[in-house]
Order: structure tokens, then C-alpha cells, then sequence
């Protein structure tokens, strides 16, 4: 009967995803993208009416009226692409993860109609820079401060044969004495505020702490609850960012990368 | 449990005092089933206690009482009723008289005696020290092994405290509740449209579930008839996280005693699934897409249609390797016998799901409580008496061929038109609903003002079948652990909440 399986995935083909399709790529994630030149004051407001985790808010910056999205908060509902009379896109592709915490940010002049945050690099750009960062080796652990189990269910369909993360070098370790990198979910509970700071502490420096999810990245939806101290970052400190609820395996593989390359660069 | 059971901890005592009630009978002339216990304050600030039975087809029956004062414990008749007196106590300060066991459940050492979130304000809840005492087994050459919260592996957390003679299980003591989010605090204030978005982040791998029945409990409050299209999209919504969730469970299962092969091949069916979701709604796991009044937005049909395809594919291949899996002598092996959870344990703690179904118990809310478009399919519910892993396997299996022909059939005679009824703002209105989630019975009540929630509830099915587990790993050895405890794919989050 084995035998029958393996020979059977033998004979069918492989269904691994080359990693110049992954890099960048947000498929079923729902990240909005903002249309400049249709953005006016008006939908500015209704944009951040209808945001339910405070993504989105305008600001006034040495007078100029600002819309600022922070896709740390953003949890892909698509409310704002809703109510934006084309304002906002679902983006096609998207290249901030494992970036620092300001990098998940952008603000928009509302009556220039102009992006005023420096661009993400265009994917593009980051597979480039790829194949020289695959021939290393990381070990991460994953650690659960609290999440609603999403974000686990992505990060574990990173080891199916269409991401196969080992193939990148990249192992899932389950002490944290033998990791490199803590890939940390969910908002962190107060009964998980413990835990997490002893996990951390039993990571050997140096060590890399990312921040994954829209609760670990800030909080989510869960912020603002009594149950919970807050996002990764307000226990533990953090390298980098990856947004999303739940962000994809192809977002997690773009933010572990990128997350090396930063490292490496440094 | 008998009347003169000596008392383990020291909150405990004979029932004698305390608000009563007489326990609901079934059909049968035995004991209903307990569906949920919960608390909610009336409008002067009041609190009162709900208990939700099932007593046979088709209505769930209610019983309210007043709890400004004690209540007497329903535990030792009921024992399914432990956990949520706990957590009576714990978020309503409720006392609850006679119950065997008021240790905190939900909050843990770092929260303060007498802080009471739901009915206090917990704005600056200090940091306290309390102390847990877990039970403690004595005896000669027994050990205590502490597993948790941290997991080795890429699991929720939550603490197992295992007494041991050598490999035996003597007893294992559970505590949870680690990723206590005080989600259901947190609907309180939200319209009722973006509680939505709250449900789907109680539990994530079975957030489409948790969004319709929150949805369904609303529009059981405002009276809302939702359009048949957006029944029938949720219909194929809830069957294919079904499918899903028991294609990734088989896998776990072989993943859990080294049959790898098997386990690869049901990550990569259950990815397919995934990545056909995106191509028909645009989400991996129909995040985003229920609402009160039906979905957000309308579906091609032609996806759906695909959609259906990609089901069909991916059932052919899944039905494949779980014979072959199945008939492999060293699955046979670690599946048999592994993990009995008996009929009678099984009904004492109310089990629902699979777990229930594996067990002997023929429950399925799909068929006993029709919602939304369940009525127009008939469902055979496969039961099976064995109760140990393979057959919580096996009713798996059975049940990935019930969903998907039942995706097959609402693909095949989709309705036309709309998908959304609006909802009008409505004064003071209650709603309950429940769903055969991937897990089993979950249920949301909600109580709304103007259109704002005041109060939701949601009972679980992780909630409830959680204390049944170790009651199945009594007597195994502790390596089966994993294996037990992945056969009964219990959600910690949905459990803390």
C-alpha cells in the first residue's frame, strides 16, 4: 500500500511555486492599495469611517490635510475599497513585509493628490536580490502569543509542496535554543505575556523577532481589549513586520527574505 | 458524579442553597443535552444567567434566571456544566454554589481576585500574583510531567500537566485559556455589520463558520430573511471549510505517527482548495465575505462552477490516500484503540462534533436544526461507536464525502438574485443562532440596541469538548498524546475566546 503512495508521487508533477512568483505576490489577502489622483477629502473621511481597526485616519501635517494607512492595522476586510468610489484597489502585488515598522506606513496629500511616503521596492526589485540569499541556512520558531489560529494555519502551508520553505534552507525548529528567527502571531495575551518574554530570552543572540499578522504587528481587531497587553512590540522588541490577516504563505516568504537580505545588507 | 464525592478544593460543598431549576428533559425521558451557559446584564445592570438546552427536534429551550444573587451549581447532575460555571464566575463574579471545582479558568495568576470584566470596568486592570494549584495525583512512582503553554511545533498554546506511572497517563489536568482575548467584551459597542469581522478572528481556521452564525444570530434578532443566493454561497462556504478542516486533520493524523507521504499529499489537496477560493471570492479562507443579511458582495457563477471543479478534483485525490492510509498496517496500528473516549463520558460533557459522532452519539445540527439552506439536502450523519482514533478518522472521512457532494448539488442549483438584505436599526432585540461547524454545534447569541451589539455569546465546540479529551488520554501512553489530541483538532483560541 505504501508502496502504491509513493510511487503515485512519484509519477505526479511537482506543484512548487518558483520564488520569482511568490516574491511580492498577495494573492487572497486583500491589501488595499490607494489611488491618488481619485482621493479628495470626502472619501478620505468615509475611508476611515468605514476602517473597523483604525488603518486608516487623516491627519493634518504643516497644514496639508493627510491620509495615513498603516497596513500593520489593516486587517484586508476590503470595507475601504467599498466605500471608495475608486479610491482604493485590492493591490495586486505587495512588498512590505519583514520591513521596520515605519515602512508599513504611507501618507497621502489629500488636495495634492500625491503619496508623500518614499515607494516600497517594486517586486521586481526584491527578486532581484533573491538567489543570492538562498544559499544560506535560518532556523525559525513560531511562537503563538495569543492568535486566532490564522495565522498558524499560513505559516504551516508554508512547509506544503507549493511553498516547500526548505527548499529556501529554511527550517522550522521546535526549541527556541536552536533558533535564528521568533516568527511571533496574534495579539499578546496578558496569561501569554509571561511565556513570551521567557521564549524570547531562551533565543540565542543574535536573534530576529518578527512580528506576524495584523495582531502582532498591532494589535488587530483584539486591540483595545482588557484581555491582552498589545501588539509584539509592546513586550518584546521587533526586527520587522509582516501585515496581513492572515498574511499569505507567498507575504511570508516575502517578509522572511526580506527580513535575510536586511540582515545581510546591514 | 455522586452527592458525597469528597470535596477536592475548597470553594466546594453540598448544594443547598442557591437559585435552582428543575434539569429539561429530552424526548427520550433522559436528561437534555446542555447547549451553553451564559451570563448578561438586563438594562438596569442586572445579572442574569441563560442556560440553553437541547431537548430534541427542532427548538433549542431556554432557561432564565436571575443571578444577583447565588445560583446553585448544576455541575454534579450536569457535568458538561463545569467549565462554563467557571466561567460564569469568573467574567460575572456569579456565585455559584455546590460546584466542585471554582478554581479561576479564565484569567490566570497575573489577574486580580474580585475584577470582573464583564460587569466591571477594565480599563487598568492591575498585575496581581494569585496562586493555581493543579490536582495533584500521590503515590508511588508517579511524576508529573508540565507541557506548555509553548509548544514544540507550530501549535496554539496552552498547558498540559500530565500525571504519570512510567509511559501511563494516570491523569492529565488542562489549562488553558492563554489566548483569552476577551473577544466577547469586545462586541460590545460594535455594529452589528463589523462584529462580523470580530467572529471570524475567534477562531481563524473556522472563521467562515463563526461568521455566518454570528450573522445568522443577528438576523434572527432583526427578523432579516436573507436572500437564497447568499444562502446557498454560504452553504458551499460552510461545507468547504469542512472539507478543508477534515483533509488537514487526516493529514495531521499521518503527520503524527511519521506516515508522511500521506500527510504531504493532504497539505498540497487542501492548498489547491485554498488557492480555488482565491480564484472564486478572492479570499483563502472566505474572510471577509459573510454579513447580517447575507454576503458582502455576489460571486460569478462560472467560479463557483469552478470552484465545484476544483472540490471534485480534490475529493477524488483525498478519498485516495485515505483508504490507502487507512489500510496501511502501521496506521491500523497507532489508530486502533488509541485515545477511547467512552458513549457515556462522551454525554456527560456534552461532546459535540466528530468527537461525538466517533463516540456514539448521533448529533448533527445540519440535521436536527435546519438553517439556511440545509432543509432543501438531506444529510446522512455517519456514526460509529468505537470511539478512539481511527474512528474520529474515519467519521472524517465520511463526512469530506458528505460536503462534498453537498457543494457539488448547491454549485449545480445555485439560486439568482441578490445577496444582501439590509438591516433596519432596531430597538432592543436578541437573537440566537448555531451551526455545524468543522468542530461541531456552534452557537452565537446576540443582543443588539439600535443597531449596536450589547452583549454576544459564543459557546464553542472546542469550549465544550476540551475537558473531554484527557478523559480519552487516561490510560494511553504518553507519546500518543499528540496523536489523541490532534484526532480531536480542538481550537485553543475558539476554547479562550
Amino acid at each position: 500500500m505504501i508502496g502504491d503512495v509513493i510511487e503515485r508521487s512519484l509519477r505526479q508533477r511537482s506543484p512548487v511555486i518558483p520564488v520569482e512568483a511568490l516574491v511580492g505576490n498577495c494573492d487572497g489577502s486583500r491589501m488595499p492599495e490607494i489611488v491618488a489622483d481619485r482621493l479628495t477629502e470626502e472619501v478620505a473621511r468615509k475611508l476611515v469611517e468605514v476602517c473597523p481597526t483604525s488603518a486608516l485616519g487623516m491627519y493634518e501635517l504643516e497644514d496639508r490635510r493627510c491620509l495615513r494607512l498603516s497596513y500593520g492595522h489593516c486587517i484586508g476586510c476590503g470595507k475601504c475599497a467599498d466605500a471608495g468610489q475608486g479610491a482604493v484597489v485590492v493591490a495586486r502585488n505587495f512588498t512590505r513585509c519583514g520591513v521596520a515598522k515605519e515602512q508599513t506606513v504611507r501618507l497621502w496629500d489629500i488636495d495634492g493628490r500625491a503619496e508623500m511616503t518614499p515607494l516600497a521596492p517594486s517586486p521586481e526589485e526584491a527578486r532581484g536580490q533573491i538567489h543570492s540569499l538562498l544559499q544560506r541556512a535560518l532556523n525559525v520558531r513560531q511562537l503563538d502569543a495569543g492568535s486566532c489560529n490564522g495565522c498558524e494555519a499560513e505559516i504551516t502551508a508554508l512547509t506544503n509542496p507549493y511553498y516547500d520553505l526548505e527548499r529556501f534552507g529554511i527550517h522550522f525548529v521546535a526549541s527556541p535554543k536552536h533558533a535564528d528567527m521568533l516568527l511571533v502571531t496574534g495579539p499578546v495575551t496578558r496569561n501569554m505575556a509571561e511565556a513570551v518574554k521567557a521564549t524570547y530570552e531562551a533565543v540565542p543572540a543574535p536573534k530576529l523577532v518578527v512580528a506576524v499578522g495584523a495582531c502582532g504587528c498591532s494589535g488587530g481587531i483584539f486591540a483595545g481589549s482588557h484581555a491582552i497587553v498589545g501588539a509584539v512590540d509592546a513586550v518584546i522588541p521587533v526586527d520587522a513586520y509582516i501585515p496581513g490577516c492572515p498574511p499569505t504563505p507567498a507575504m511570508l516568504i516575502t517578509g522572511i527574505l526580506e527580513v535575510l537580505r536586511r540582515r545581510i545588507a546591514k | 458524579m455522586r452527592e458525597d464525592t469528597p470535596s477536592l478544593f475548597p470553594n466546594s460543598g453540598r448544594a443547598s442553597s442557591g437559585t435552582a431549576f428543575t434539569l429539561p428533559q429530552s424526548e427520550d425521558g433522559g436528561a437534555a443535552r446542555l447547549v451553553t451557559i451564559f451570563g448578561s446584564l438586563d438594562p438596569h445592570g442586572a445579572r442574569r444567567v441563560r442556560y440553553v438546552f437541547d431537548a430534541g427536534k427542532p427548538a433549542y429551550s431556554e432557561i432564565v434566571l436571575p443571578a444577583e444573587g447565588p445560583l446553585r451549581s448544576i455541575a454534579r447532575e450536569v457535568p458538561a456544566a463545569a467549565w462554563h460555571e467557571r466561567e460564569l464566575h469568573d467574567q460575572y463574579g456569579i456565585e455559584i454554589v455546590g460546584h466542585p471545582d471554582l478554581r479561576p479558568l479564565v484569567f490566570h495568576d497575573n489577574w486580580p481576585d474580585g475584577v470582573y470584566p464583564m460587569v466591571d470596568r477594565v480599563d487598568d486592570v492591575p498585575w496581581s500574583k494569585r496562586d493555581y494549584r493543579f490536582l495533584q495525583v500521590q503515590g508511588e512512582g508517579i511524576a508529573e510531567v508540565a507541557v506548555g503553554p509553548v509548544h514544540a511545533g507550530i501549535i496554539e498554546p496552552g498547558h498540559f500537566r500530565f500525571s504519570v506511572v512510567g509511559d501511563t497517563i494516570l491523569h492529565l489536568e488542562l489549562r488553558h485559556f492563554y489566548t483569552h482575548k476577551g473577544t466577547e467584551k469586545l462586541f460590545e459597542g460594535k455594529s452589528a455589520g463589523d462584529g462580523a469581522m470580530l467572529a471570524e478572528s475567534v477562531s481563524g481556521d473556522n472563521c467562515f463558520a463563526h461568521a455566518v452564525c454570528y450573522s445568522q444570530a443577528v438576523e434572527d434578532a432583526c427578523g432579516i430573511k436573507v436572500p437564497p443566493r447568499a444562502l446557498a454561497l454560504r452553504l458551499i462556504g460552510l461545507e468547504l471549510e469542512r472539507l478543508v478542516c477534515h483533509i488537514s486533520d487526516i493529514g495531521g493524523l499521518c503527520t503524527d505517527v511519521g506516515f508522511s507521504v500521506a500527510a504531504a499529499y493532504a497539505t498540497r489537496i487542501k492548498e489547491s482548495l485554498l488557492q480555488a477560493s482565491v480564484q472564486c471570492c478572492g479570499t483563502r479562507y472566505w474572510r471577509g465575505v459573510a454579513v447580517p443579511g447575507g454576503l458582502r458582495f455576489d460571486f460569478d457563477s462560472a467560479r463557483v462552477a469552478e470552484l465545484a471543479q476544483a472540490v471534485a478534483r480534490a475529493f477524488r485525490d483525498f478519498s485516495k490516500i485515505a483508504r490507502l492510509s487507512l489500510e496501511t498496517p502501521s496506521i491500523q496500528n497507532r489508530f486502533e484503540a488509541a485515545g477511547v473516549l467512552s458513549r457515556e463520558a462522551a454525554r456527560d460533557l456534552a461532546v459535540v462534533g466528530p468527537v461525538a459522532r466517533a463516540s456514539g452519539i448521533d448529533l448533527d445540527v445540519r440535521r436536527d436544526h435546519p438553517y439556511g439552506r440545509y432543509s432543501e439536502h438531506p444529510i446522512e450523519v455517519p456514526v460509529t461507536h468505537y470511539g478512539d482514533v481511527m474512528a474520529r478518522a474515519r467519521i472524517r472521512i465520511s463526512e469530506a464525502a458528505v460536503s462534498a457532494r453537498l457543494i457539488q448539488e448547491a454549485a449545480k442549483s445555485l439560486p439568482d438574485g441578490g445577496v444582501f438584505t439590509p438591516i433596519a436599526s432596531q430597538g432592543d432585540v436578541q437573537g440566537f443562532s448555531a451551526v455545524e461547524s468543522p468542530r461541531g454545534e456552534l452557537c452565537y447569541w446576540v443582543e443588539a440596541r439600535g443597531g449596536r451589539v450589547t452583549r454576544c455569546h459564543i459557546k464553542s465546540p472546542s469550549f465544550q469538548n476540551w475537558p473531554a479529551m484527557p478523559l480519552a488520554v487516561a490510560g494511553n501512553i504518553i507519546a500518543d498524546f499528540p496523536l489523541i489530541n490532534k484526532s480531536f483538532n480542538l481550537s485553543y483560541s475558539g476554547c479562550d475566546r
